[in-house]
């Protein structure tokens, strides 16, 4: 549990708690004293938007600090119900005097944060609130670092070396499942990026369009624990080729993606933008179908932190966070995306031409074979960790025997996905949350019940588990 | 009993032999060399005399037995006893002079750097390198890089000077130089010296007494030759002396059959005590007026008792 | 005689170089056939299917672009670009830590090794079975265990290069001339005074080749390394403008990484000749 669940929530699970509501002090006395410090800065970010959600984590934090037991504290919500329990907390508490002090939602932990990234266009919100100056606002001094591939981003992040990462949105629940990894709990506080992906072809195969046709083609695949590896084998599965038998699927860095296209070492690959777009901007290649016609609206890359770094350093978490999800807010409107593109193709970013990343980004694109294509959705940018989301990835992972036995589907997609948080911070950065708790999508035509997961499973002829 | 300052007392080295059991090189040598005696050993390869003289440098270690050097038996090398090697044996990367100093500054590690430096010049004053002693080993001929090894040995003023063939790698000319240089160097200086050679002529001019060992394996020191040539010979005139062929051919004859055929010889029942050697004097008395000591020696060259004899030190003292 | 020779050979390397170099600007200048293209669509291509473009930069284009990193070589644009000096700074730093790190362990061990028959046998198995490990295969443990990528990219070019320092000055010990030992033996000169005096020197240019070996193979492996563990060093850069498919910026690092292994080995080789005495 983060310090960011809410803690009127009856609903919450127990977890350990001690000291302060930050956690970083031993006493909530002390917590407060440094929240008073903090005050004169506080009050330079503080705007008249902000208040209200302020008061919101300070209600939190004094209710934290005179429940610290949340089996207390639910007892209590369940006895006087959470309204009342705010009101009478006003009563006895200066909770207004609190708040003004942490407007901001607390002085973060530290100030000096590493994020690592990978060049791809996914990691949007990440790259683009350095240079646009989400992080500064609140009061972060972030430094994005460009990092090689997938493992590399992941041992990093596990090392300590980054405290937050963009990472395959499968890859923190493989990570907190121990798969390919030690077991480390990882959580996905936001997704970064919905759709986003392309199939992309070789020139040579422009009269090749139908997957039942592709039996003993080549495709490339960023990560086995990838969003890209799951929607291409539900793709060929669809058509009746089995993934593991009828095609190669091999893990290849993006960058060598387009290389290898080339070379004519792979027939295809389904990657992340910018790597399709670039494929065809170099002539290398043409988009056979955007992933948004597998799935439209499905996840792709996340923010990710690990738990250890939520519950320790919890305010520097939620003001990094609060960056990512109002960068997610700023990218999901299409007016915005062009200036975007400009922001994030220099050499310290994406280090890619703006013209492909206009093209990702606005969804008006050439898709190699001679049209200009319009998909304003080609991406789009909705933070919103859906529980649901991780659901379906573990039916994946265990359809394609990455995971075996008996899944707590609902459990871990708990565990790792904070959709409680999301919902609070999005509030807090004027977005919409959404009302409903789960939801429910359709992959190519057949619709997924996340509360059903393995008569889901079950309903697949290809598989690899029974 | 004469003046044992060395003392070889009974040593042997044996190895494993391929095919099992043991081999002898040598066995139970004896031998005494007096202060101030210059003693060369002479015999074939393989007879075990190149780690007789290890052993003396406290390099090597006798299978059994023991050397005596001043009364104390040896347990490793030593600044006393200073070795000039076969092969010169100088460090390449340093310099004439500085190969000598290592040894002075080895010696007399206390002292200052000018200290050092002054008495390895000297020393290298002392075989004439003076010209040469920045020079690297490289830059120098056979002879003058040997120069440089008996400088440095010469240097650390040793009790005892140990020489493993010196001159053997040398060309004859330079060879005779060096001798000469030697010589005079131990004459002056009455330096107790320990030489192993297969030079007969070297032997000749340079020893008091001349230890002929048989053949290996089993090797052993058959007789003690006394040189019966006078103190003051010189290289050019030593071949004159009437004493030179009687002897050369002593020795020769000795290498030449008798390292093999000595075992017969006491299987036939010569007498030999492996403890004293016999001291020869191949030259009857009557024919060698020069020889200081009368040694009863039959003319077949049989071993006999030897009496006292004096070393070269002993008789220049007594000049 | 020499001066002659060399002016010929340097007039023959000349010839080579531009053979090849026109060679190359001829290859990648004759533009293929251009496709007639709706002007919309033409926008959203790179030039090299709007204009036919061969994808291999020509030699005007890297020696253009080799002149833009020469002339600015310590900017700094933001942590994931820096100038391309920066980045030879970083790549060098992390060789050098690595190297010296290499050298305090492998000179020691080596020592120890040569002088003493037991160790020398007692370890030989462990060389002979890590020896042969590509450097790059230790990256993963190296990040999983030290938790820390520079870190981890250190070890890695420590581990390279550990072997042919070890290996050489082991074998430089065990091989110091008998007699230089027993001179030093017969001057009663103590263990390590024999070591620093004799031996070492003595040993000095077979360890020195070692070093010789193993700041090549650092330097290459730093790449490889860099490669993988991004961030900053000369690996990095070729790694990022491999991302960007910009070979124009990969062959002028490729150069830069040639001419700086070049002067490590030269580097080398002077401190080799410093160190070899004739015999």
């Amino acid at each position: 549990m983060s310090t960011f669940d809410n803690p009127f929530d009856v609903a919450q699970k127990p977890a350990k708690r001690c000291g302060c509501s930050c956690g970083q002090h031993s006493t909530q006395g002390e917590h407060d004293a440094a929240a008073t410090r903090a005050k004169a800065e506080a009050e330079f970010v503080a705007t008249a938007g902000e208040e209200q959600r302020a008061r919101r984590v300070v209600e939190a934090g004094v209710m934290r600090a005179l429940f610290p037991n949340p089996v207390q504290r639910r007892a209590f919500l369940k006895a006087v119900g959470a309204t009342t329990a705010a009101a009478a907390l006003a009563q006895v508490f200066p909770v207004m005097t609190a708040a003004d002090a942490l407007a901001a939602g607390g002085t973060p932990e530290k100030k000096d944060l590493k994020v690592g990234f990978i060049p791809i266009t996914c990691a949007t919100p990440i790259i683009m609130a350095h240079p646009m100056g989400f992080y500064g606002k609140q009061g972060l001094n972030v430094e994005v670092v460009k990092t090689a591939g997938w493992a590399v981003i992941r041992d990093k992040t596990l090392n300590k070396e980054y405290d937050a990462a963009h990472m395959l949105s499968p890859m923190p629940l493989a990570i907190s499942l121990g798969l390919g990894s030690t077991a480390v709990p990882f959580t996905v506080p936001a997704i970064e990026n919905v759709n986003g992906q392309a199939i992309t072809l070789a020139m040579k195969h422009k009269d090749n369009r139908d997957p039942k046709n592709w039996k003993g083609m080549k495709f490339a695949i960023p990560f086995d624990y990838s969003m890209h590896n799951y929607l291409l084998r539900y793709y060929l599965a669809e058509h009746g080729l089995d993934p593991d038998k009828d095609v190669q699927l091999r893990s290849v860095p993006p960058p060598e993606m387009v290389a290898n296209l080339r070379a004519d070492n792979i027939d295809g690959f389904l990657a992340p933008d910018n790597i399709c777009q670039r494929a065809v901007f170099d002539g290398v290649g043409f988009n056979h179908i955007l992933s948004k016609e597998i799935w439209d609206g499905h996840p792709c890359c996340a923010f990710a932190a690990s738990k250890a770094f939520v519950t320790e350093a919890p305010n520097a978490y939620g003001a990094l966070l609060r960056a990512i999800i109002e960068a997610a807010a700023f990218a999901s409107k299409a007016d915005n995306r062009k200036q975007i593109a400009d922001a994030i193709a220099p050499a310290n970013y994406l280090n890619a031409p703006v013209t492909v990343l206009e093209q990702v980004l606005t969804g008006t694109y050439a898709d190699g074979l001679g049209n200009v294509k319009k998909d304003p959705n080609r991406v789009t940018f909705d933070p919103f960790p859906w529980e649901s989301f991780a659901v379906w990835m573990l039916t994946q992972m265990k359809r394609w025997g990455q995971l075996k036995g008996d899944v707590d589907y609902q459990g871990i997609a708990k565990e790792v996905f904070l959709q409680t948080d999301a919902v609070r911070l999005m509030k807090e950065a004027g977005l919409t949350p959404p009302e409903a708790s789960t939801k429910t999508f359709a992959v190519m035509g057949k619709t997924f019940d996340p509360a059903k997961p393995e008569d889901y499973l079950a309903s697949f002829a290809i598989k690899r588990s029974s | 009993m004469q003046d044992r300052y060395i003392s070889i007392e009974g040593i042997s080295r044996a190895y494993p032999a391929p095919g099992g059991g043991v081999t002898t090189i040598f066995d139970d040598l004896w031998l005494g060399v007096a202060r101030g005696e210059f003693v060369a050993v002479i015999g074939h390869s393989g007879c075990g005399k190149t780690t007789v003289l290890n052993i003396l440098a406290g390099l090597d270690v006798p299978s059994s037995g023991v050397v005596v050097v001043d009364g104390k038996a040896i347990e490793g090398p030593s600044l006393d006893r200073a070795v000039i090697f076969q092969s010169h044996a100088l460090l390449p990367w340093k310099s004439a002079l500085g190969n000598v100093a290592y040894a002075v500054a080895s010696r007399w590690p206390k002292w200052s750097r000018g200290e050092v430096s002054a008495k390895a010049m000297a020393a290298i004053r002392l075989v004439g390198l003076e010209h040469a002693a920045e020079r690297r080993p490289a830059e120098l001929s056979g002879g003058m890089k040997q120069r440089v090894g008996i400088a440095r040995a010469l240097s650390i003023d040793p009790k005892i000077l140990l020489m493993d063939e010196p001159f053997s790698a040398l060309d004859a000319l330079t060879r005779g130089t060096l001798q000469d240089e030697v010589r005079n160097i131990c004459v002056e200086t009455g330096q107790t010296v320990f030489m192993i050679t297969h030079d007969v002529d070297e032997a000749i001019y340079l020893a008091d007494k001349i230890v002929l060992m048989t053949n290996g394996p089993g090797a052993r020191i058959a007789e003690i030759v006394v040189n019966p040539l006078p103190d003051g010979r010189t290289r050019n005139d030593v071949h004159r002396h009437p004493a030179y062929y009687p002897l050369r051919n002593h020795i020769i004859d000795f290498l030449v059959t008798r390292s093999k055929s000595f075992d017969g010889e006491l299987a036939a029942g010569r007498p030999w005590d492996a403890r004293n050697p016999p001291l020869v004097n191949p030259v009857a008395p009557e024919r060698a007026p020069l020889a200081p000591v009368p040694v009863p020696a039959g003319p077949s060259g049989e071993a006999v008792e030897a009496g006292p004899v004096l070393t070269q030190a002993q008789r220049r003292r007594t000049t | 005689m020499t001066k002659p020779i060399d002016l010929r050979a340097g007039a023959v390397s000349l010839l080579i170089l531009v053979t090849f170099l026109l060679a190359w600007h001829l290859t990648v200048s004759g533009g293929s056939g251009v496709q007639k293209m709706d002007p919309e669509y033409a926008k959203l291509m790179g030039i090299t299917t709007t204009q036919g473009k061969s994808a291999m930069p020509g030699p005007l284009d890297v020696g253009a672009t080799l002149w833009g990193h020469l002339k600015d070589p310590f900017y700094v644009r933001g942590t994931n670009d820096v100038g391309l000096g920066l980045q030879l700074g970083h790549s060098i730093l992390r060789v050098m830590a690595g190297y010296l790190l290499a050298m305090a362990v492998a000179i020691p061990l080596g020592f120890l090794i040569g002088m003493s028959p037991l160790m020398s046998r007692a370890l030989d198995p462990f060389i002979q079975v890590l020896k042969p490990i590509s450097p790059l295969a230790w990256m993963p443990l190296a990040l999983y265990t030290i938790k820390d990528s520079g870190a981890s990219a250190i070890f890695v070019i420590f581990i390279c290069s550990v072997w042919p320092m070890l290996i050489n000055t082991a074998f430089g010990v065990a091989n110091v001339r008998k007699e230089w030992i027993n001179v030093a033996r017969t001057l009663e000169v103590g263990t390590f005074r024999k070591a620093f005096t004799v031996i070492l020197p003595a040993a000095a240019p077979t360890i020195v080749t070692g070093m010789r070996i193993s700041i090549g193979i650092a330097w290459l492996v730093i790449v490889a390394a860099e490669m993988l563990v991004g961030g900053t060093g000369i690996g990095y850069f070729v790694w990022n403008e491999w991302n960007n498919l910009s070979i124009t910026n990969v062959i002028t690092a490729i150069l830069v990484i040639g001419v700086v292994g070049m002067l490590l080995d030269q580097l080398l080789a002077r401190l080799g000749r410093l160190v070899t005495f004739p015999e």
